[in-house]
């Protein structure tokens, strides 16, 4: 486990610490994960406004629900951020319709192989995405994270940023497509 | 070849987990058979988890990792009772698999030739979504939309006003669209889900007249 004080683990080897789970049960790993991606999705979802309790209870089922799925994480497909974005994306949206009194919806079974088409969005092309994330503009990064928190996000961030709904589509569009050229994508 | 695919924002909504659950079943049912567009949403998740790894971390409580350690070997919660599903009597492999957790409804008719059946999702059961089989060359009537409108064309095609629309397309429409479409020669098979619901100039007629 990282001593306090350490460099947060990179890529690849918050990808090993998934696979130990999953190969292993690991306690250790998923010490490590816990410490790492934890506090990390707690912010998230406070970001996504979510009160503090909540958030809390919220971030513990993520990491229960990596435990129980990391025999189903392909490092061949997503990134260990990516995976995680996804669990804890869904979680929020589950514990909105809970709190509805509405089922969870399921997830479908995860397909048998990777298909060749899909993407390699392994360690090194977040990598990539990160220096792309970087070389976005203040505004344009603020539009893209306000996208990735908000519940309604067109309304939420035309309002948040004073703007009018015309001007942050097209925002958006902007910032989508530069991260894609970046990512060497023909847009 | 797919032509139609969802908007670059409805893409994004979609990955960020923010669009409304019709519109996103509609969209898994697009992507299941979109190379293309499962490859964006990919680019778009791994964007989602590059603003994870960003966040300030915010500590939890002290006892939060013990707490969950301790419910780590607690067994899964049970998966739902499968849906009810009408027996549509099409051929295996015709509907999406993101439809498996729906209930779907038998067919109900229309107006000659069209007839629909309903689809609710357990964990929306407010949202408007509908399987709509049109016969060959028969028109839905025209009508515009209380707000947004996406269709996936699962089998067949059809085609409106402005475009022609065939399997794995996808079409989204907003409340300024008003359309007839008009299903081709195989007639047309369509996974939809309607914002609002529909406003048919008739339906209005009807209401002014015993009004």
């Amino acid at each position: 486990m990282n001593q306090a004080g350490s460099p947060a683990p990179d890529a690849a080897t918050l990808a090993a610490l998934i696979r130990r789970v999953a190969t292993a049960r690991d306690k250790q790993a998923f010490a490590a994960l816990f410490k790492h991606f934890a506090p990390r999705v707690k912010s998230f979802l406070r970001r996504a406004g979510m009160e503090s309790g909540a958030a809390e209870e919220v971030a513990q089922e993520v990491m229960i629900l990596l435990w129980r799925k990391a025999e189903h994480f392909d490092p061949s497909r997503a990134g260990a951020a990516t995976w995680v974005f996804a669990i804890a994306r869904n979680a929020r949206i589950d514990h909105a319709r809970r709190a509805k009194g509405l089922p969870p919806q399921p997830e479908p079974e995860p397909e048998a192989a990777p298909s060749a088409e899909t993407l390699t969005l392994a360690a090194e092309q977040a990598a990539r995405l990160r220096g792309a994330i970087a070389e976005l503009g203040p505004e344009q990064k603020q539009i893209v994270q306000l996208f990735f928190f908000s519940d309604t996000p067109h309304a939420a961030i035309a309002s948040a940023l004073d703007l009018p709904l015309g001007t942050v589509k097209s925002r958006i569009r902007l910032a989508m497509a530069k991260l894609r050229s970046s990512l060497g994508e023909v847009p | 070849m797919i032509l139609h695919h969802p908007s670059p924002e409805t893409l994004l909504a979609y990955a960020a987990g923010s669009l409304p659950a019709g519109q996103s079943l509609v969209v898994a049912a697009h992507a299941e058979g979109c190379p293309h567009c499962r490859a964006e949403i990919a680019r778009l998740e791994a964007v989602g988890g590059e603003m994870l790894e960003d966040m300030p971390p915010e500590s939890l409580a002290l006892d939060a990792f013990t707490d969950t350690l301790a419910r780590l070997d607690q067994p899964a919660p049970r998966s739902p009772a499968l849906p009810r599903q009408a027996d549509l009597r099409l051929p295996a492999g015709t509907l999406p698999r993101i439809l498996a957790s729906a209930e779907i409804s038998r067919w109900l008719w229309v107006a000659p030739g069209v007839r629909y059946s309903r689809v609710r999702l357990p964990w929306a059961p407010k949202d408007n979504v509908m399987l709509l089989r049109v016969a060959a060359n028969k028109r839905v009537l025209a009508h515009s939309h209380g707000g947004a409108e996406f269709t996936q064309v699962l089998h067949g095609d059809f085609h409106d006003e402005t475009d022609r629309y065939a399997a794995g397309d996808l079409i989204e429409e907003d409340e300024h669209t008003n359309h007839q479409p008009h299903a081709g020669n195989q007639g047309c098979l369509c996974l939809a889900s309607l914002d609002g619901g529909l406003r048919l100039p008739w339906l209005t007629r009807l209401i002014r007249r015993s009004a």
